[in-house]
């Protein structure tokens, strides 16, 4: 990532944590050159009282279910409120985007001609950019529609209304811009997102764990759903999420997304193992993995 | 000659991205159009082909707010097509996750989206500080409704225990027995929310578009029933007869479908509104009471008592949930919530829920190895549409006969398109 952030700035910021999902590295097609983040001109002189960090929080392609999230953090609502300065945020005001901000918070996916400017515009502006959310780190359950893109536009509407904008395929925010914080799942975790959202204000080095899930899953002494014949994404996906849906009886779908450290050929073969049709994992994995590189490099 | 045009690009303070265009020529409404400009996800095509026991899952991301009734309407869809019969006490537990979208819905919308309105506020910020108290208790209400859905669904939005048949995991008896004790703790803040709602002055209007519920014998029905009615008419059907009884439609302005009574024609409301018109008689005593006190009764068409009804059914679900949990710890609901074995068969059938803001359908045809075929997904802010439209144009011509001002047509216009409670991104799926 960029050095220059690691020079002073009104947000503290120290290295940026490069987000690892290889979705950001290798997208290609539709590659627009990640915009650089401007340098931060040095403050004259340090002003007595650091002023809020401006926040804005954009929706794009969702369903609003992370930014629902965010006003789930109930009891730290106001405290955190108090802590930046909420410039935008379309689902609980009124009023227009501001010119000026310091972090800018995306939800959902890049679907049109529209968002991609927008996000584009985003990137030059913020000094900070948070993902949120399986769509936009991603392109989530969105990016299901992006093969055949085409076609499937074509089987919903007879005529496309021109209040949907330009369609462009579905793509992840971190395929078209660089992205400083990912908060991942769908729907994030309102803890996990205060988290991010405290790097970017004040600075940290953390960064999200690349471990796959099986190994806190054992911890939680779940029985393997391969042995009960289920096929289960825990074995690729990104560890973090305390194997929710495990321990609650049912398999990871993946939508922290595959680890970057997930051996896939390895993993088919356990499924093959284990009696299962490979290709149901496959199709499993494209839930929240669709444009992820490393699966349209299978055949 | 006098020429308003009234563009309220990006209405605030609803779920997803809309305009409104109004245009009044010399005191006489032309043009109102409501434009949905969200981005279309194709739901309907990226869940063709896909193993029956995904669908709900990618269904639920249609909308955040409204994921528990996309599951339990999916998946009543597919039951349907196998023919599987799901036990009480999963039924029961479903009623508890559609009620916790309500506590969840309703409060979110009547004090974070709709209250700064009538208190001149632009946000409901400024109320924290204005008055505490208020404030915290809507986000008190809010958070039992995250609660009742996390202890039955697992999460607080996008349900993980709820599959085809039953839940893969059941909270202990102890935990509903607090449950029961937190909701009816939460009951006197509804009644007062009920107060406030109904003293908020609102124009004297009725919509005259048709009003479509679920209805059930002798209940106030949310998921137990598979008959809609659409009151004025008169018709009652079963869901899986949907396309002969709804019949949608494209227009340029919009990107989501429109619809209307196949039979007559008329546009129709389906919401809060709704369902306290269709079965009154039904919801809790306590709701009753208040309902009354409010002048909420059968007949009531004015579209923006749809938040003074919204408030009754606050009232409403606290009281039926903490009754459900009690007896679902007393074990005094029959069956199981074990996900049962069943076969897969192809067939064609129409899931129907009341959502928080209205009837939901997905109509689902499923091949012989349970994969779909065609999926049709309904939401009732699509639904709404045609009727909010009609409602933005009687309301505007009223004010424009009057003389208000430009300020104050708008604010009225943005006031109406919110006692609807649409869900714009839930309506473009
Ligand atoms: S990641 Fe999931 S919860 Fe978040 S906006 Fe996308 S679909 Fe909704
Ligand atoms: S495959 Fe799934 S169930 Fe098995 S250990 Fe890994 S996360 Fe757990
Ligand atoms: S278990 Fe898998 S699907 Fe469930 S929350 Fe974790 S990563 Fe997401």
């Amino acid at each position: 990532m960029n050095e220059n952030r690691n020079t002073s700035s009104d947000l503290a910021g120290t290295a940026a944590v490069p987000l690892a999902a290889p979705a950001s590295q290798a997208s290609k097609a539709h590659a627009t050159a990640p915009v650089p983040v401007p340098p931060q001109a040095q403050a004259p002189s340090a002003p007595p009282e650091p002023a809020l960090a401006r926040v804005v929080v954009v929706g794009l392609a969702s369903c609003f279910g992370c930014q629902l999230q965010i006003t789930n953090i109930e009891s730290h609502l106001i405290e955190v409120l108090g802590q930046f300065d909420l410039r935008y945020w379309q689902l609980t005001s009124d009023g227009h985007m501001p010119e000026d901000f310091d972090v800018a918070v995306i939800e959902g996916a890049v679907t049109t001609e529209e968002s991609l400017a927008a996000v584009l515009r985003l990137r030059e502006r913020a000094k900070a950019v948070i993902t949120v959310g399986a769509c936009a780190n991603t392109a989530g359950i969105p990016g299901l529609a992006s093969t055949r893109f085409d076609e499937r536009l074509g089987e919903v509407y007879q005529h496309l209304p021109q209040a949907c904008g330009t369609p462009i395929a579905p793509r992840s925010v971190p395929s078209v811009i660089t992205v400083d914080y990912a908060v991942p799942c769908c729907p994030i975790d309102p803890f996990e997102f205060l988290e991010a959202l405290g790097r970017a204000l004040y600075g940290s080095n953390r960064t999200l764990g690349t471990r796959t899930m099986c190994g806190d899953c054992k911890r939680n002494e779940s029985a393997c759903f391969y042995n009960q014949g289920s096929l289960c994404l825990g074995l690729v996906t990104r560890a973090g999420c305390n194997a929710r849906c495990v321990n609650l009886g049912r398999p990871c779908n993946g939508c922290r997304g595959v680890s970057p450290h997930a051996n896939l050929e390895s993993a088919r073969e356990a499924v093959a193992r284990y009696g299962l049709s490979v290709k149901d994992f496959d199709l499993r994995l494209e839930l929240f993995n669709q444009t992820n590189p490393v699966l349209s490099g299978r055949e | 000659m006098t020429r308003t045009t009234l563009q309220v690009d990006h209405i605030a303070r609803v779920e997803g991205h809309g305009n409104i265009h109004v245009v009044v020529n010399d005191g006489v409404v032309e043009t109102v159009e409501v434009n949905v400009v969200e981005p279309a996800r194709l739901f309907e095509s990226m869940v063709r082909g896909r193993d029956h026991s995904e669908v709900s899952y990618i269904a639920s991301r249609i909308c955040g707010i409204c994921s528990a009734s996309h599951v339990v309407t999916d998946l009543k869809a597919i039951e349907r097509v196998f023919g599987i019969e799901p036990s009480p006490r999963t039924r029961a537990l479903r009623e508890l996750l559609v009620y916790g979208s309500y506590l969840q819905n309703h409060a979110t919308h009547l004090f974070v989206l709709a209250a700064p309105d009538y208190l001149g506020q632009p946000s409901v910020f400024p109320l924290a500080q204005t008055d505490p108290q208020l404030f915290e208790q809507a986000l008190a209400l809010k958070a039992l409704g995250n609660e009742l859905c996390t202890k039955v669904g697992g999460r607080s939005i996008h349900p993980i225990t709820a599959v085809v048949g039953g839940f893969t995991h059941e909270v202990s008896a102890g935990e509903y027995r607090a449950l029961a004790g937190k909701l009816e703790a939460m009951v006197p803040f509804a009644l007062a929310t009920v107060d406030v709602f109904n003293s908020f002055p609102v124009p004297d209007m009725a919509t005259e578009g048709d009003l479509l519920a679920m209805v059930e014998e002798a209940y106030y029905p949310v998921e137990c029933s598979d008959i809609a009615c659409f009151l004025d008419a008169g018709i009652s059907f079963d869901a899986s007869d949907l396309a002969d009884n709804i019949e949608e439609y494209e227009v340029a302005h919009s990107a989501a479908l429109f619809a209307r009574v196949k039979a007559t024609k008329s546009p129709y409301m389906t919401a809060a509104l709704a369902r306290v018109n269709a079965s009154w008689p039904y919801l809790s005593s306590n709701a009753k009471v208040a309902a009354a006190k409010a002048g909420l009764r059968p007949p009531e068409r004015n579209p923006f008592k749809n938040n003074v009804a919204q408030a009754v059914e606050l009232v409403d679900a606290l009281e039926r949930c903490a009754g459900i949990c009690r007896r679902l710890a007393e074990n005094e609901v029959p069956g199981r919530s074990t996900p049962p074995a069943y076969t897969v068969r192809a067939g064609y059938a129409v899931g129907f829920t009341e959502a928080p803001r209205g009837a939901l359908f997905h109509a689902l045809e499923l091949d012989g190895q349970g994969k779909v075929v065609k999926a049709t997904i309904m939401t009732p802010t699509a639904q709404n549409l045609a009727n909010l439209e009609a409602d933005v144009r009687q309301l505007a011509q009223k004010l424009a006969a009057q003389g208000v001002t430009e300020a104050e047509l708008r604010l009225w216009v943005e006031k109406l398109v919110r006692a609807y409670d649409p869900c714009l991104s839930c309506s473009v799926h």
